[in-house]
């Protein structure tokens, strides 16, 4: 699949005070608003990490570009309309055996209507990366986003993703995988905004004893709608995929999870498991999770369920018998399913964020 | 000095009367405990002290200094000064046993206040060690993965943390082997003193080996049949509990209990596909 990129020019960047105030205590950070590099401060931890835009990338990594364009991609049109118009673009790059366990945050701030964004995370061989995005939407319009990320032999990357776009927003956001012979990726993305939302996570496991865990978290509130697809693919003997999907739906919203287990034929003792976690909160709200497992071979493991209903009763009381009110139990109850993410934001003014978002869209 | 008293208590679980008539009272520096064969009410009577969701009181009055506990919540009950060890304390993931014990200590503060994190930290590596708990407790989540011993042990370990002034515990001694049952006894009589009223709810005599009761009661369909102090454990230990049933006339000491079915909605792909939705 070939890249069309056309880069914004003369764009006038003004300071988004939010972002300013997320970013304030992390020490190691990159905004990226509307196409361009606005602010970048990384510690020397981060000497090796190769960061570009677009506008440099395609043409001093073309390479890299045509390899990752030879993998198996998503076919639906809002995953091709990206590759075709997309209008930001950013590069982290990673040589051979370079291992970055400190985490980067990196914000996708878009001003304007339209927000067409690539990224590409190119891990090679023995390499590692710690990886937090932050999805943010200053206007109304379209947030389309798309990362690919190339997890070489023996790579690491860990993938954190936190999505606040607002209601005037609709997005589609595709965040694919390719993991090769004993690479680890392990993906953990909360989306605890308003949008209209289409978030889709593929990982291709293509190397034998790859691994991969992909846990995703959701609250929908008022009358939004949202659907969360992970994909995990088993393209070679004994690798492992991991799926989770944690969600609270409030109000009349309808929140879907769907996820698929796909172990293709001949991949002998590959492992596929899912679970599927979910909080009917509002008395109208709809959540819907349909865990599937696609196998065409014998000798594998494979699990899925699902267990959505209201929120447990015998947690309540146990909690509430210590002399938490409703409020603060429920409150706990909720928090504890979204710590797989919450756990990874480091910074006070991120974890309390995020908590002050939780709490507006469960009240 | 709290005193927990309670008088005619009936209650009933959907439509089941289980309760016939509970009489009991518990001060401040005493010791009750309550012993019976399965089914007969004592954890029925433990979970409508603390306001249990599934159990309607039918007749009867509960309280605690005067106040009136039926008309207070379950969290309202707990703040009042009420503690109730579980027979099998929930699993709640994403929630660290250090977070749920904190909240619960701040909210028997004023609003806006908190203790202070030092003093907590403190006292609760102190409350682990005295339990022999391992020291990553206050990262584990509440229960989660705990074995049958170890959750009895974190309900003894949140009693110390809260301080209550009536505490009961519901069969705390089932599922400890003889080692944890020796901590768990140590650490509930340390906490024994002239303001702690403690009901132990239990059917094997060997828990009182290691805490002692001023108290021993007998519980059957429904009611506290017999009251004595410790000789009566001592008699039942050797003899059983049919000389009490001949003596009162009693031929089934078991109260009807349905077991209750699991609630949990289950849509897996297989299920689905057979209810066809």
């Amino acid at each position: 699949m070939k890249l069309q990129y056309q880069a914004q020019r003369d764009v006038k960047v003004k300071e988004i005070s939010e972002i300013t105030r997320l970013s304030e205590e992390l020490e190691d950070y990159i905004v990226v608003q509307d196409g361009q590099i606005v602010k970048k401060q990384l510690g020397h931890a981060f000497d090796d990490l190769v960061v570009k835009t677009y506008d440099q990338a395609l043409k001093e990594h073309a390479d890299l570009f045509t390899k990752l364009a030879q993998e198996k991609h998503p076919s639906s049109d809002a995953y091709i309309y990206n590759f075709e118009e997309c209008n930001s673009g950013l590069m982290l790059y990673l040589n051979k055996g370079k291992r970055i366990t400190k985490p980067v945050h990196i914000f996708y701030v878009s001003t304007k209507e339209e927000f067409t964004h690539n990224t590409t995370i190119y891990l090679s061989d023995e390499s590692q990366l710690n990886y937090f995005e932050h999805l943010y939407s200053e206007g109304i319009g379209s947030y389309n986003y798309v990362s690919n990320a190339y997890v070489g032999e023996n790579a690491n990357l860990t993938y954190g993703a936190l999505s606040n776009l607002s209601k005037d927003v609709a997005s589609y956001v595709y965040r694919n995988a390719w993991v090769m012979r004993y690479g680890v990726s392990n993906y953990r993305l909360a989306d605890i905004g308003d949008a209209i939302q289409l978030m889709h996570q593929t990982t291709n496991l293509n190397g034998e004893y790859a691994s991969a865990t992909s846990k995703t978290i959701a609250i929908t509130s008022g009358p939004q709608e949202a659907r969360y697809e992970t994909l995990v693919e088993h393209n070679a003997k004994d690798t492992e995929g991991f799926i989770e999907h944690y969600g609270v739906a409030n109000n009349e919203s309808a929140l879907i999870f769907e996820g698929i287990g796909q172990i293709n034929k001949g991949m002998k003792r590959s492992v596929a498991r899912q679970s599927n976690y979910g909080i009917v909160l509002g008395e109208k709200a709809r959540l819907d999770a349909n865990p599937l497992l696609l196998i065409d071979e014998f000798d594998v493991e494979a699990s899925h369920g699902a267990a959505i209903g209201k929120i447990d009763e015998e947690e309540l009381y146990y909690l509430m018998s210590r002399g938490l009110t409703e409020n603060a139990a429920q409150r706990l109850i909720i928090n504890g399913f979204l710590s797989p993410v919450m756990n990874l934001l480091e910074t006070d003014v991120l974890k309390n964020m995020f908590l002050k978002r939780v709490e507006e869209k469960t009240l | 000095m709290a005193t927990l008293k309670i008088t005619n208590l009936h209650a009933e679980v959907e439509g089941i009367e289980i309760l016939k008539g509970v009489d009991l009272e518990i001060k401040g520096g005493q010791t009750h405990a309550i012993m019976g064969p399965n089914g007969t009410g004592k954890s029925t009577l433990a979970s409508v002290v603390m306001g249990h969701p599934k159990y309607t009181v039918t007749k009867g009055q509960i309280t605690l200094d005067g106040q009136n506990v039926l008309e207070m919540s379950v969290d309202e009950r707990s703040r009042a000064g009420l503690f109730l060890g579980m027979q099998s304390p929930s699993e709640v993931p994403g929630v660290t046993n250090s977070d749920f014990i904190k909240t619960a200590m701040n909210a028997r503060l004023d609003e806006g206040k908190s203790i202070s994190l030092f003093k907590f930290i403190r006292a609760y590596d102190k409350a682990v060690e005295d339990l022999k708990m391992n020291e990553d407790l206050p990262h584990r989540y509440l229960n989660q993965g705990f074995s049958g011993g170890e959750k009895k042990r974190n309900e003894i370990l949140q009693m110390k943390m809260l301080k209550p002034s009536i505490a009961i515990l519901d069969e705390i001694d089932s599922g400890l082997d003889v080692d944890a049952l020796k901590i768990v006894g140590e650490n509930v009589t340390a906490m024994k003193n002239e303001e702690l009223g403690l009901l132990l709810i239990t059917h094997y005599q060997r828990l009182l080996e290691y805490i002692s009761a001023d108290f021993v009661h007998v519980m059957m369909k429904g009611k506290i049949v017999k009251s004595g102090d410790i000789s009566l454990m001592e008699k039942i230990d050797q003899e059983g509990y049919d000389w009490i049933k001949e003596e009162l006339g009693i031929e089934d000491e078991r109260v009807v209990v349905k077991e209750e079915e699991e609630k949990v909605m289950l849509g897996t792909c297989a299920t689905k596909e057979a209810l066809d939705l």
